[in-house]
């Protein structure tokens, strides 16, 4: 019996897989062909595109299907591979586990010796005629503490092995593509508007209200589909799961008014404009991490929310990251003004010195505000001594009140500050600058490490407006 | 003049020197004979003659050798040496007993009595302490364990890795308890299919330590292999020893289960690292199941923000509260300190500043446990008295010494009773009190059972004051004030001022009132670990009465029922009533008394009738007009303060700015805080430092200097001499990181510090 020399794959199997992969049809044919030992195998095959486009589950599928005697697969996923050698171990395990050889080598150190282990199982024994093996490298240019010359030895094996068809999925294409001997490539790109709504409506949501029929539903959500996709940016909704994530979260706010029972299924253009603050909002791409603790137990906690960070921090700790939050925003120059009673008899805080500074800007070009630069370093001893300046203002309470003859409450710096100052460090709100020195080194480095938002928060839970204190 | 011992002067005052006078108990430590080492003093009394020989003209370079003060050079001792020196006393001392108060005349039976009260109470109150800590997490780690069992995940999460985000606030010592816990729980319920796997940011520092770890702990701990750095996976293959593929293997072989994960300090450990290993386990999630815990200590969107987005969109999970610090604190201070278990009581004082610190300063109630501790530790080593503190019938009397009887007459409690005895006129009382020690002695052993009684009527009254519900403080602003001034439901305003609250109840409140306190009275109040009233007349008495009470209430209930009246009393109702009535166009004003039915006029009198009776089981007197109260009380600051909270900053400029606190000299006794040639040079040195600037010349400090002691001055000293005091004081100054060389001028120095 003759083999013909070449025949399309098999119509059958792929309709499935295209089934299967929606909008990847011209994808999995080319592949197909590439693979299948009787149309028009390759040694080498580079397979690349943006993240969720379908690579990786397509060739795993494809290759699932195509499997049989006088074909096999291994597929090794950099990203579970820790090191190089591990990469050739679980290259040597895979494919010692997908042709049944059973005296495993204990360990594989180097490309050359994963060559040779790779022809003793492939080139020097008895296999079929026209056997196959396609070793597939998935995110190959993601590989931990990979050694350069990975991807080109890794290329040379199936130039070494016959039988052999190595398949790399990438990100991107090799930068030096057509600089070298021929490798087909296939790309996998990323899906169009129409393209998504297809794939997404495939999934629809259960039917908002017992009365609407699945069709009306759909109908709904493709429309609905299509505007989130043109609400949101390209960039932020490019890839299928965040555009997923994005649907998920909004369609609820969507329907809204539906159930509420003030608007019909209908009325498509209503409900856009009712949940237009939703779509101009791209924070839903944001991915949320938790449910709401009530979600998941069965009795909601009747206790009163108290993991807010303004409660969980003790006073003094809060002081501090205030202080902290001041020796980063503010400029060196305006502490004086800001936290000295002594030359000025009152405080000027903000716009203190506009009369003088709006002078001596007219002349200049603007510069960017120090808010938008985000945190500064400051020397500890600054911090600490903008806390002691700001201590007695901010709780009057700490300023040596004397009750039954005992003094409460102590100025001065006392161990407690710098155990403060410890748990601030720990939690990762104060982060010390350059590495070395002490801890406790009055001259180290530090930045605050939180957010305006935060900051003002933890001053309104303490009684203090920290925009007040802030020079810009 | 000796460098040497002032340093150490320097170093080892840590503490306020006030301590000194005030701890009576520390005055035992004065005979210098006993002890060798000077490390656990308060002070460390420095002689004086060296310093003043210094500031006076002799030559300083002489006096260095023969100063009396300097302690012996501290060399490496072959054993021998070491034992003949020590006294004989100190050698079977050694680590297994305690020193011997009364300078040494304490019998060793005695002080091995204080040490076995201290190791009989500590102990209990630790246990204590800890279960109730234990009992906090409880409901927390019922939902963690539901959440990890649940299939919530499955739905909406799918191929996401589950992951609990357990909200521990700052108290990160807290979180060690609550992981271990975790871990128990789920080897328990998981019945080995449940591999816990806890993660430090300490121990892990990079991705292959953290993979080894959890393989590791994922497979029970075995050592497999044991390669150099591969192993045995189950199909007899070797893995790398990080290798998810092993713990596959095993899982597979055992039939399947769950990898749980746990980050336990999340804040500490670095983002990359976290979102690594995330990926990994989002990658195996298809072959092994693995569920991630996050012990955060701010809040899960500032976790958040520090994690790459691609990381959060692999998980999906829940949020779980644990019971903040201060609302373990109140429940740790009501078994430890409060509860019947507590043999020592922590005064109003103390309690106060413990509990302010904890809340302004500390994060986590390990600081609040030792500092008690520390209380503990204090009173039984240091308080001869304490001895006392054991009942009353096994305090043999030949345990009692006359230096206990005549400490006890030297306490403040023991005199405002014999005072008080004076004034009621039972002059042979005090008299026998003063001068006959058996009279004293039976006094002594009779103060336990006085203790007895008086902790149950404080407890008895604050838990039937909680039981009110009416209470506006806190339970230990209470307590404090039930300490300090003692019980009493008639002042008002005070803490305890329930009368107007009680009296206003309406019918359907009274009667819950009352079915409270019966409660109470039967049950006691179990985090206090008080048992109720027992089965004592009182109590019966107290049930009849509060039954009866109830009974006529509940009867004037059911009658104004029937008369379709509602039930009031007088203290509830608006009983004047402001009438207004248009007569002639006039406006008359009358006031008119609202008319109480009989029924309404019972109830007042139910009303009174219970706060009566209630009055008469509520009050106690201030602990410190009990006789004897120093035994078993525990109000001292300083020494908490000089342990837990020490300022070596201000101790610092308070002994370089005022040395005479601490050297005690008569020479400079009048300087109070102003520059005095008879000052140390160092310390001149340091008064011209404050009030120089930022950069300083050594010409015109020398200047200044030279300008207080030189020739021209009252001491008198000549060039040289004066010379090489001041290098001499500069040069310490620098050792104590004050200045440093300037850079950027030869002959300036650089002030370092600030505050």
């Amino acid at each position: 019996m003759t083999v013909p020399i070449f025949e399309l794959p098999d119509e059958l199997r792929l309709s499935l897989i295209t089934k299967q992969f929606p909008c990847r049809e011209p994808q999995i044919r080319a592949l197909a062909t590439l693979l299948n030992p009787s149309s028009a195998p390759c040694r080498n095959l580079v397979v690349y595109g943006t993240e969720a486009t379908g690579k990786s589950a397509i060739t795993t599928a494809l290759l699932a299907s195509l499997d049989g005697d006088s074909f096999k697969h291994a597929i090794v996923n950099s990203i579970e591979c820790i090191t190089a050698r591990h990469l050739y171990e679980t290259v040597v395990g895979k494919v010692a586990a997908a042709v049944g050889w059973e005296a495993v080598a204990p360990r594989c150190e180097s490309v050359s010796q994963l060559t040779v282990e790779l022809s003793k199982m492939l080139k020097y024994t008895e296999r079929p005629d026209g056997f196959r093996f396609v070793l597939v490298f998935d995110g190959i240019d993601h590989q931990r503490e990979a050694p350069h010359t990975l991807l080109p030895a890794l290329a040379r094996l199936s130039e070494i092995i016959p039988s052999l068809t190595t398949l790399f999925i990438l990100t991107s294409p090799p930068p030096n593509n057509l600089l070298t001997t021929f490798t087909p490539n296939l790309h996998f790109p990323t899906y169009t508007k129409p393209e998504f709504i297809t794939i997404l409506s495939l999934s629809p949501p259960p039917p908002i209200t017992p009365s609407t029929t699945p069709t009306e539903t759909l109908d709904l959500y493709t429309r609905f589909l299509s505007a989130l996709h043109d609400s949101l940016s390209r960039p932020a909704s490019r890839t299928l799961p965040s555009l997923t994530q994005a649907s998920r979260t909004l369609w609820p706010k969507f329907i809204q008014p539906i159930l509420a029972r003030t608007h019909t299924v209908k009325e498509f253009s209503k409900l856009i404009v009712l949940a237009r603050v939703h779509f101009q909002d791209e924070s839903v791409l944001d991915p949320t991490l938790s449910l709401s603790p009530s979600t998941t137990t069965t009795t909601p906690n009747p206790t009163i929310k108290t993991t807010d960070l303004a409660t969980l921090l003790p006073t003094t700790a809060r002081f501090l990251l205030l202080s902290a939050y001041l020796a980063s925003h503010n400029p060196t120059k305006s502490d004086l003004t800001l936290f000295s009673t002594f030359h000025h008899g009152r405080k000027r805080r903000r716009g203190g010195f506009t009369g003088g500074r709006a002078r001596k800007n007219g002349s200049q070009h603007r510069k960017i505000a120090r808010k938008l630069l985000g945190a500064h370093a400051f020397v500890l001893e600054r911090m600490l001594a903008i806390f002691m300046a700001v201590r007695t203002e901010w709780d009057p309470a700490s300023g040596g009140r004397i009750k039954n003859g005992i003094v409460e409450g102590e100025q001065g710096l006392d161990n407690d500050i710098y155990m403060s100052i410890a748990t601030l460090a720990s939690l990762r709100l104060l982060v010390k600058v350059g590495g070395g020195g002490d801890v406790t080194d009055l001259g180290g480095k530090w930045r605050v490490a939180v957010g305006w938002e935060v900051v003002r928060g933890l001053g309104r839970s303490v009684g203090v407006e920290v925009e007040e204190w802030l020079v810009e | 003049m000796n460098t040497f011992t002032r340093q150490r002067v320097l170093s080892t005052l840590l503490s306020n020197p006030r301590s000194f006078c005030l701890e009576i108990k520390m005055a035992e430590f004065d005979d210098t004979s006993l002890f060798q080492e000077d490390d656990h003093r308060v002070a460390y009394m420095f002689t004086a003659p060296p310093i003043t020989t210094a500031a006076t003209n002799t030559s300083p370079t002489t006096t260095t050798k023969s100063a009396p003060g300097r302690p012996a050079k501290r060399r490496r001792v072959s054993e021998k040496d070491t034992a003949a020196p020590l006294p004989a006393q100190e050698k079977d001392d050694e680590g297994r007993q305690w020193p011997r108060l009364f300078n040494g005349l304490e019998s060793p039976s005695a002080a091995d009595l204080r040490k076995k009260t201290y190791e009989s109470a500590w102990p209990v109150l630790e246990s204590e302490i800890e279960s109730v800590l234990r009992d906090a997490n409880r409901q927390t780690l019922e939902e963690v364990v539901e959440f990890l069992n649940s299939d919530v995940h499955e739905c909406e999460g799918r191929g996401r890795v589950p992951a609990g985000f357990i909200i521990t606030g700052p108290n990160i010592a807290g979180q060690d308890l609550l992981f271990s816990q975790l871990g128990d729980v789920l080897a328990e319920l998981g019945e080995g299919r449940v591999r816990f796997v806890r993660l430090r940011a300490g121990e892990v520092g990079n991705l292959k330590g953290g993979l080894k770890r959890i393989v590791r702990e994922g497979m029970g701990g075995q050592e497999g292999g044991g390669g150099e750095d591969g192993r045995m996976g189950g199909g007899g293959r070797r893995y790398l020893d990080y290798d998810l593929e092993a713990l596959r293997m095993e899982m597979e072989g055992r039939g399947g289960g769950r990898v749980v994960v746990a980050f336990q300090d999340s804040e500490a450990f670095d983002t990359g690292l976290v979102g690594e290993l995330v990926g990994l386990f989002h990658s195996w999630q298809d072959r092994i199941q693995f569920s991630v815990l996050f012990g955060i200590a701010t809040s899960v969107e500032l976790f958040q923000a520090r994690l790459l987005k691609a990381t959060a969109r692999q998980l999906y999970g829940a949020q779980f509260d644990v019971v903040q610090a201060n609302a373990v604190l109140e429940s740790v201070i009501m078994a430890a300190v409060v509860g019947t278990k507590a043999q020592l009581r922590i005064g109003p004082g103390l309690l106060r500043k413990l509990v302010r610190r904890q809340q302004e300063q500390v994060a986590g109630v390990g600081a609040f446990v030792s500092s008690l501790k520390y209380a503990y530790m204090n009173h039984f080593y240091a308080n001869p008295l304490s001895a006392l503190l054991v009942d009353g019938q096994k305090l043999g009397k030949e345990i009692l010494q006359p230096e206990h009887l005549e400490a006890v007459r030297m306490l403040e409690s023991f005199k405002s009773h014999v005072e008080q005895s004076v004034e009621d006129g039972r002059l042979d009382h005090a008299r026998l009190l003063l001068e006959n020690d058996d009279y004293l002695k039976g006094r002594i052993n009779r103060q336990a059972a006085k203790r007895q009684q008086y902790l149950g009527k404080l407890l008895q009254s604050l838990a039937l004051v909680i039981a009110t519900e009416h209470s506006k403080r806190s339970f230990v602003e209470l307590y404090e004030a039930a300490l300090e001034e003692g019980i009493s439901l008639d002042q008002s305003p005070g803490p305890f001022d329930l009368g107007d609250a009680i009296k206003r109840s309406t019918p359907e409140e009274l009667i819950g009132l009352i079915k409270r306190v019966m409660t109470v009275v039967v049950d006691g109040n179990p985090s206090l670990h008080w048992n109720g009233m027992g089965i004592g007349q009182d109590a019966e008495a107290a049930i009849d009465k509060f039954e009866a009470l109830r009974a006529d209430v509940e009867r004037l209930i059911e009658t104004s029922k029937k008369k379709k009246t509602s039930l009031k009393s007088k203290y509830s109702s608006q009983s004047r009533v402001l009438r207004t009535t248009v007569v002639a166009q006039k406006v008359q004003l009358s006031r008119d008394t609202a008319t109480l039915t009989e029924e309404d006029n019972a109830f007042t009198a139910a009303i009174d009738d219970f706060f009566a009776f209630f009055k008469t089981l509520v009050g106690c007197e201030p602990l410190s007009n009990l006789f004897l109260n120093e035994v078993w009380q525990y109000d001292y600051h300083l020494p908490y303060e000089d342990v837990f909270v020490p300022r070596p900053g201000a101790t610092f400029a308070r002994a370089l700015s005022r040395p005479h606190d601490y050297l005690g000299c008569a020479c400079c006794d009048k300087a109070n805080c102003s520059m005095v040639g008879t000052l140390p040079a160092t310390s001149i040195l340091y008064h011209l430092y404050s009030e120089a600037g930022a950069s300083i010349n050594v010409a015109d400090l020398w200047a200044a200097y030279y300008a207080l002691v030189g020739e021209d001055s009252e001491i008198g000293m000549d060039e040289r001499s004066a010379l090489v005091l001041f290098y001499r004081g500069l040069a310490e100054m620098r050792a104590m990181g004050f200045v440093k060389q300037s850079k950027k001028k030869a002959d300036h120095i650089a002030k370092l510090k600030w505050l």
